[in-house]
């Protein structure tokens, strides 16, 4: 895998983040976001709460990459993720125009995930963290 | 605990599910009930069998408990009925899946036909989350190599076994020194 391809396109994921208007990002602040966006729980069999995440939704039509918007347990927007094939990163897919509703990013954290249902094929998240790394506990296992 | 009820033929024996205490039983091969726990980091990063290997009596009954807080986990048979996996069980032994796991929730089979029983997670298949039981003595398809499963017995549409699923495996030999053979 071309990790160099990866960091750069999650900057580039990271821009387009901080790029993206407050107004669009009030429409998914709070749980649930409108539009398109579902529960992930109540598509597929997770729990509804995963630690460390929080409360996913997405819109299924964007599947596997997302954007999936992860909400802490007040049902406030704590970050987004992007949800990237491995096998996609080691044929240098290009993934363009990915939207990034969010708004304003802390921080972002990559890491592997070896799969779950919805995504079952081992995969990178890519996470972008919209509050500060101290208050990513609040979507820690209690 | 959530739990769940399942009632299962496997090997003309029957499985079914009912509700203990998981840290009640013990993991040993010597009791009745043996438990696997379906595990993973907490940041999904990995996630695996435990045991991966285990030498159980005929007649016990195994019990599959996903321990992974953030993750959904199943336990299902190498089987043709089960989306076309090749047939890695006794061949007069029934298939079985257990459906998606949530939390804390369980699952039982248990196994009277002796022989070799392979079987993986589907959401974590490609990740190498596969198991191997050996029920008395080893023998059948789960006791032979991957290579060329399926053509002596019209299985030539069956899927391979991921390679990462492979390797994960421990081997049958190691079972029966062992009884118990956790990851590595």
């Amino acid at each position: 895998m071309r990790i160099s391809s990866l960091i750069s396109g999650t900057f580039g994921l990271a821009a387009l983040a901080l790029a993206a208007t407050p107004g669009f990002a009030q429409s998914v602040e709070k749980a649930p976001p409108k539009g398109d966006y579902k529960k992930v729980s109540e598509l597929v069999k997770l729990p509804d709460f995963l630690p460390g995440i929080g409360t996913l939704y997405v819109d299924p039509k964007t599947l596997p990459a997302g954007p999936f918007l992860a909400y802490d347990r007040d049902g406030k927007l704590s970050s987004t993720i992007y949800m990237i094939p491995t096998k996609d990163l080691a044929a240098q897919k290009k993934f363009e125009d990915l939207p990034a509703p969010g708004g304003r990013v802390n921080h972002v954290d990559l890491y592997f995930n070896a799969g779950h249902p919805g995504v079952e094929e081992p995969h990178y998240h890519i996470v972008l963290w919209h509050v500060s790394k101290a208050d990513e506990a609040k979507v820690a296992k209690k | 605990m959530p739990t769940r009820r399942h009632v299962l033929r496997a090997g003309g024996g029957l499985a079914a599910g009912f509700f203990l205490p998981a840290g009640l039983i013990r993991a040993y091969a010597a009791d009745d009930v043996v438990e696997i726990h379906m595990q993973g980091r907490p940041d999904g990063s990995a996630v695996w069998f435990d045991p991966i290997g285990l030498l159980v009596r005929p007649g016990q009954t195994i019990r599959w408990i996903n321990s992974d807080p953030g993750n959904s986990h199943t336990a299902t048979a190498y089987h043709p009925r089960n989306n076309d996996r090749p047939l890695r069980i006794p061949e007069t032994a029934q298939p079985w899946n257990s459906d998606y796991l949530l939390p804390n929730e369980h699952f039982d089979v248990t196994l009277t036909v002796e022989g070799v029983y392979d079987y993986f997670c589907i959401p974590h298949e490609q990740a190498g989350m596969v198991g191997r039981l050996v029920v008395g003595t080893p023998s059948g398809p789960g006791a032979r190599s991957f290579e060329g499963a399926g053509r002596s017995t019209g299985g030539q549409n069956w899927l391979p076994v991921p390679e990462a699923a492979r390797k994960a495996f421990p081997d049958v030999q190691e079972i029966l020194a062992r009884k118990i053979v956790r990851r590595a």
